[in-house]
């Protein structure tokens, strides 16, 4: 299968410019260059790329969003990789840094920025190193600068360590942490692509999201887009955890059914197919598939929302039947309870009491009153907050419930797990 | 202009507006506690959810702005559903402890839970606890009950440019309180307790006080400076309990500075309760009927010739109507054109050139300060003199104003953008005419602020305290005035000359002619009267022999004191006043006034707008309104006052001078500001004299005692301004060293014959060879060491 952002990270010290050069890094810069930013913008839209830090949101029409005015533009990269399970972006990170810096060029010269920032969670420490050295590698190669491969283009990049707040992946949170603030993310409007970082347009997008760029700009966006299915173009890399037999990351094309990511490329589910419970299919916030589903559901945007759920960031977290889904959903609640910034009343108040419920059923001290209490809070949460934590807080529970109401009702009835 | 339709109701606003904006503009109420108009958005607390047709799910209207064609339904089914929800969440950690919160009955979140909270509570779970915090005397907190809507926060930050509270961890952790365990050090802290939507702080004087449906209010003025800021005064059983902010967009918005708020518990005491006369025999006060001793007053003043007769008045007690029968009464009763309020003011050569009212007041609004572009601060400290006008100082330099200051000091700003330009006593002058020569000259290098000032188009330069009462008053305005007509910057569009008289009243003293030179209304006289200090050296030397006083004391207020205690014992004094005071003390007659507060009253602003106060609490059972005293005491001459209504006392007033008709005019109700011919330009400017070598003192008004009021109020004795105690002299630590001085050392003041002790205060904000004391303290009277004539006095300091 193709593979794009995964596609050097088998070669031995990938991460240098050597290596990475040697095979072929940086010419899609050199192309780039030759073309116009609006060019670039449109070839980006051709190859229908979507976010690939949860949201999905089509990154060439978010690049045509910055306005076309004198004020200083900013690239930011989302590295701060926080939600449970994913940790796709890191082997980026650590082994082809500079395929990212050179997708970070391209944008930055597409939408007219001349700043970078590279935001990497800050647990991420060899890996800021590691990314840290590509940059002044990239800078000594001229790549980085006042006057990038000679053409008179600038672009400067630097690395931001965060303080390991989930919510400073939330692109605005994300923002006001590099401004220096408290990570809180802002309301919107204003958007970033019009007010970002210190008030100029900002483009934010996701590590693996900049890391595709160069091959779309060498091989073009219809290329890009015959790989995968419809609205959901490219490749994807899976971060598979949980029971199956070979956990890890998995770049594969976009509507790969589910079964096969996991039976064929991860090596299966522990005790085989029929142990499988269920699977969250998109990072902790996505509420989780049960096994029917699993049988059929095809990994892309779509097909993933049609049932239920949502590919966000590709972080595949595989129940077994050994696992308690209350048990399970008391932890990611506790997680969203520790993580919300406090700001909006309906997070701050309801993920402290969604997890209090949980751990309570969890505990045996749930009534049959509180598995509707709980869906009733969450819907409260829903739709009514600042940033999408909110919401990220109330799926898993909402959709737990949904797909295995009987296991909280056992937990409330008998005071303990359904399973042994 | 975006139209949109809200609950039916179609509205046109500016772009960008949003729909809570829209919402208020139409009269529609949508429910909120983060929103507040003077603070910047903060759309945490989700309570103002709307529905906008087309959205998928509701929208806060406090952030969302509105857009062409949008449908907003404020109470729809989505919308209540939202509300309730939102409502469930602020509450289920409210500790809704409503019986014992001062808050009570006038508490948002209790409104609204009557509305959309649940009637019995779904959270069984732990409650959170906070910890309180101590922030100093004026306000209690009960963190409790906070619902994290950062109003207070905002507020420090962007109001009070005095970022002292925050919000510390996160979650269901989220703790706000301040930085550090400091009391706040902001003038404008009670604010805090007003803009709290519910009883987590709470104003800490008023704790425990009174329910707030029990108060009465009454609309009032602030006398406590010339800002004016517009207040309701709450009271029960005729104490007053606390006083309120009223909404006022052109002169306070919606805030009170703390000698506004707190000064109210210096209004009981040392009262003067009734009538006394000096016992021939035991040569002591003794109480008397209103009677005897009007008849008393009487015999005294038609004792003397009427040119032995002076009259001195308040400018920050009195009213309006006081100060126009004080005139009046002297005037045209007794006969005499010796009156002044000007006890503070050292050079009265003003008083030869015809100036008018655009010359000696505000001529820039309050309500476009803030779109100032260069500021000019010439001897006035607006941060600590009229605190709700430095606000408006903030907000220009916020939009990137810049601004200087000529002071004899480092000053004591929140400004954001201000350089300062430290001047030494005597000097301003010559600066200033530096600048004018800089301004003139095209060739070479030009300070920042000469260079500012040409480019400026739409400069302010304020003279304040220190300008107004400097020995070279005149030649300073004059210079203001030349350097604001350099840049065409006194025309009818952009009017930048102000002289920021920031005491009480004092506007109305100079409308109404309670000076030697001019009647009401501006009218120059023929024959000028004496002035406050000629009128106390007269009384000194036997040729004045009869002061009558209307609520002041020279021996606390006035330049020179040592002259000011002589004067008071060598004349006959008749003292007609509110509060016990060492003048009334030394009176042969006194005669009980009332309080700003105790009684209805004009009150005329820095701008020139003239305001009525309504009353709120009876004085003292025998007290009577001061007008009333001068009107009976009237009644024992040929020709009385003519009026025996405050109405018919106000027509007149209003005849002399019509910015003083205000009739119709409620309480709260707004007059015009700034009604004035243009400001006097191209006098001759002075010539340059130089500052004196030495020790300069320079004693300043203390600014949370600057009134009788607010002097015993002990509300306000806890407050400081973020410097050394109240009463030290203030002295740089080098100069300190060489006179080896320590820091809290007593130390004797001495200035040619004359000396002082007090206690000394380093301070590194003071420049060399420079001391700065306060007015007025009775432990140590730094007045003692001025000679009115003399300028700054010279000193020498010796520890002991
Ligand atoms: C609570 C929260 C946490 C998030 N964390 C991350 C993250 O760690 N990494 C990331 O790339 N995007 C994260 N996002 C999504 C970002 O807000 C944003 O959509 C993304 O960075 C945009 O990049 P993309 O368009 O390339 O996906 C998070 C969103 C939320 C609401
Ligand atoms: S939804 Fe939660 S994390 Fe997001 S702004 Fe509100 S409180 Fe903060
Ligand atoms: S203390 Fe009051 S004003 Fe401050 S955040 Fe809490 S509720 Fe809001
Ligand atoms: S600024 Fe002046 S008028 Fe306003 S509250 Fe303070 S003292 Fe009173
Ligand atoms: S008033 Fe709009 S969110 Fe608080």
């Amino acid at each position: 299968m193709t593979k794009i952002v995964y596609k050097h990270i088998h070669l031995e010290n990938s991460h240098t410019l050597a290596v990475y050069k040697s095979a072929g890094g940086y010419q899609a810069l050199e192309k780039a260059l030759t073309l116009s930013g609006d060019d670039i913008i449109d070839e980006v839209k051709r190859s229908g790329i979507r976010g690939r830090g949860g949201a999905g949101f089509p990154a060439g029409l978010k690049w045509s969003f910055i306005p076309k005015d004198d004020r200083a533009k900013y690239l930011v990269c989302n590295a701060d990789e926080g939600e449970p399970g994913t940790c796709k972006d890191r082997d980026i990170l650590r082994y082809v840094p500079h395929q990212l810096i050179e997708g970070m060029i391209i944008a930055g010269y597409a939408v007219r920025a001349e700043r970078g920032y590279i935001y990497i969670r800050g647990e991420f420490y060899r890996e800021a190193e590691r990314v840290q050295a590509a940059i002044d590698e990239a800078y000594a190669a001229g790549y980085l600068g006042d006057n990038v491969m000679g053409r008179g283009v600038r672009f400067d990049l630097a690395v931001h360590r965060g303080g390991g707040a989930y919510v400073c992946g939330e692109e605005t949170g994300l923002i006001e942490s590099l401004e220096g603030k408290k990570g809180q993310p802002r309301l919107k409007p204003p958007f970033p692509a019009n007010i970002g970082l210190y008030g100029g347009p900002t483009v934010i997008n996701n590590v693996e999201t900049l890391t595709s760029v160069p091959d779309i700009i060498l091989n073009g966006g219809a290329w890009y887009s015959s790989l995968g299915v419809d609205k959901s173009t490219g490749t994807k890399v899976f971060a598979v955890s949980g029971h199956v037999n070979k956990p890890g990351n998995y770049e594969v094309e976009l509507g790969i059914p589910l079964k096969v990511l996991l039976e064929e490329y991860a090596g299966g589910i522990r005790g085989g197919w029929d142990n499988l419970k269920g699977v969250i299919p998109g990072g902790a916030s996505s509420p989780v598939l049960t096994k029917t589903v699993c049988e059929t559901v095809t990994m892309d945007y779509d097909a993933i929302s049609k049932a239920g759920s949502m590919l966000g960031s590709g972080a595949v977290i595989v129940l077994d039947r050994s696992v308690c889904i209350v048990r399970a959903i008391a932890r990611l609640s506790r997680f969203y309870r520790h993580e919300s910034c406090g700001q909006c009343s309906p997070c701050r108040e309801g993920t402290g009491w969604l997890s209090q419920i949980m751990q309570r059923i969890e505990q045996g001290k749930g009534v049959r009153e509180d598995i509707d209490l709980l869906l009733s809070v969450a819907g409260n949460i829903q739709g009514k907050t600042i940033c999408a934590l909110g919401d990220a807080a109330a799926m898993p529970v909402v959709g737990a419930i949904r797909a295995f109401r009987e296991e909280f009702e056992y937990h409330v009835e008998h005071g303990r797990c359904m399973v042994a | 202009m975006p139209t949109l339709i809200i609950d039916g109701k179609e509205i046109s606003v500016q772009p960008g507006a949003t729909i809570m904006e829209a919402a208020r503009l139409l009269g529609v109420y949508i429910p909120h506690f983060c929103y507040h108009p003077q603070l910047s958005i903060a759309g945490n607390c989700r309570m103002c959810l709307v529905e906008v047709e087309k959205m998928p799910r509701p929208v806060v209207s406090c952030a969302m702005p509105v857009s062409e064609g949008m449908v907003v339904k404020t109470d729809s089914d989505m919308v209540r559903k939202g509300r309730q929800a939102v409502m469930e969440f602020l509450l289920i950690n409210h500790p809704l402890d409503c019986p014992v919160c001062d808050q009570g009955g006038e508490c948002t979140l209790q409104d609204l839970a009557m509305k959309y909270g649940p009637d019995r509570s779904r959270y069984h779970e732990h409650k959170r606890h906070e910890r309180d915090y101590d922030l100093g005397p004026l306000l209690e907190t009960e963190m409790n009950r906070c619902i994290h809507c950062t109003r207070c926060i905002r507020f420090t930050d962007e109001v009070a440019g005095a970022p002292e509270m925050g919000a510390v961890y996160r979650g269901d952790h989220m703790q706000v309180g301040p930085y550090t365990s400091r009391p706040l050090t902001s003038e404008l802290t009670g604010n805090l307790a007003e803009l709290c939507p519910v009883g987590a702080l709470n104003n800490k004087p008023f704790h425990f006080q009174a329910r707030g449906w029990e108060l009465k209010n009454s609309d009032g003025i602030c006398a406590h400076c010339a800002v004016g800021c517009h207040q309701r005064v709450d009271h029960l059983n005729n104490e007053v309990k606390r006083v309120m902010s009223r909404r006022c967009p052109e002169i306070n918005q919606t805030w009170l500075c703390d000698k506004g708020r707190f000064a109210y518990d210096g209004l009981t005491r040392e009262r003067l309760q009734q009538p006394m006369v000096r016992s021939e025999e035991s040569n002591q006060l003794v109480p008397a009927s209103w009677a005897v001793a009007l008849d008393r007053a009487a015999d005294l003043l038609k004792r003397f010739k009427p040119e032995e007769v002076a009259g001195l008045a308040s400018e920050s007690g009195q009213g309006a109507e006081e100060l126009y029968a004080f005139q009046e009464f002297l005037r045209h009763v007794v006969g005499t054109p010796h009156l002044d309020h000007r006890l503070r003011q050292r050079d009265f050569s003003a008083d030869e050139v015809p100036l008018t009212r655009a010359d000696l007041s505000m001529n820039t609004p309050l309500s476009q300060l803030g779109k100032a572009d260069v500021i000019l601060l010439i001897g006035f400290e607006p941060r600590y003199e009229t605190p709700l006008l430095n606000l408006r100082l903030r907000q220009a330099t916020l939009a990137g104003a810049r601004a200087f200051a000529v002071h004899p000091r480092q000053l004591q700003h929140n400004l954001a953008n201000l350089t300062q330009l430290v001047v030494r006593p005597g000097d301003e002058v010559a600066f200033l005419d530096g600048l004018l020569q800089e301004l003139g000259s095209s060739d070479g290098h030009r300070s920042a602020l000469a260079e500012a000032w040409q480019k400026a188009k739409q400069p302010v330069l304020l003279l304040g305290n220190y300008a107004i009462h400097h020995p070279q008053a005149e030649a300073i305005r004059r210079c203001a005035v030349a350097l604001l007509e350099r840049v065409g910057a006194l025309s009818t569009q952009w009017n930048g000359f102000n002289r920021v008289a920031g005491r009480g009243n004092a506007a109305a003293a100079q409308d109404l002619g309670v000076v030697p030179h001019r009647d009401p209304g501006y009218r120059r006289l023929e024959r000028h009267g004496r002035n406050a200090q000629q009128i106390l050296q007269g009384a000194a030397n036997g040729e004045i022999r009869l002061l009558l006083l209307l609520g002041c004391d020279p021996s606390i207020e006035a330049v020179d004191t040592s002259l000011a205690r002589t004067a008071l014992a060598k004349s006959v004094v008749i003292y007609i006043g509110a509060q016990q005071t060492p003048a009334a003390e030394m009176a042969a007659v006194v005669l009980p006034g009332l309080a700003n507060g105790e009684r209805p009253a004009t009150l005329t602003n820095l701008e020139g707008r003239a305001q009525r106060s309504d009353m709120a609490v009876m004085g003292p059972v025998q007290a009577k309104e001061d007008w009333r005293i001068l009107r009976s005491l009237s009644d024992r001459f040929a020709k009385p006052l003519p009026y025996n209504t405050r109405e018919a006392l106000q027509a007149r007033m209003a005849a002399a001078d019509h910015r003083y008709a205000l009739d119709g005019l409620e309480a709260g109700e707004l007059s015009a500001a700034c009604d004035h011919k243009p400001v006097t330009a191209g006098l001759p400017l002075a010539t340059v004299a130089t500052s004196k070598d030495g020790l300069l003192l320079v004693v300043e008004p203390p600014f949370f005692q600057d009134d009788a009021i607010a002097r015993r109020s002990t509300i306000l004795a806890q407050l400081t301004l973020g410097r050394s105690a109240l009463g030290t002299l203030r002295i740089n630590p080098e100069d300190a060293g060489k006179a080896n001085i320590g820091d809290g050392q007593r130390v004797r003041m001495i200035c040619g014959e004359r000396n002082v002790e007090c206690i000394a205060s380093l301070d590194a904000n003071v420049p060399a060879q420079v001391v700065f004391g306060d007015m007025g303290q009775r432990a140590a009277l730094l007045q003692d060491l001025c000679d009115w004539d003399g300028g700054f006095p010279q000193v020498s300091l010796v520890g002991l």
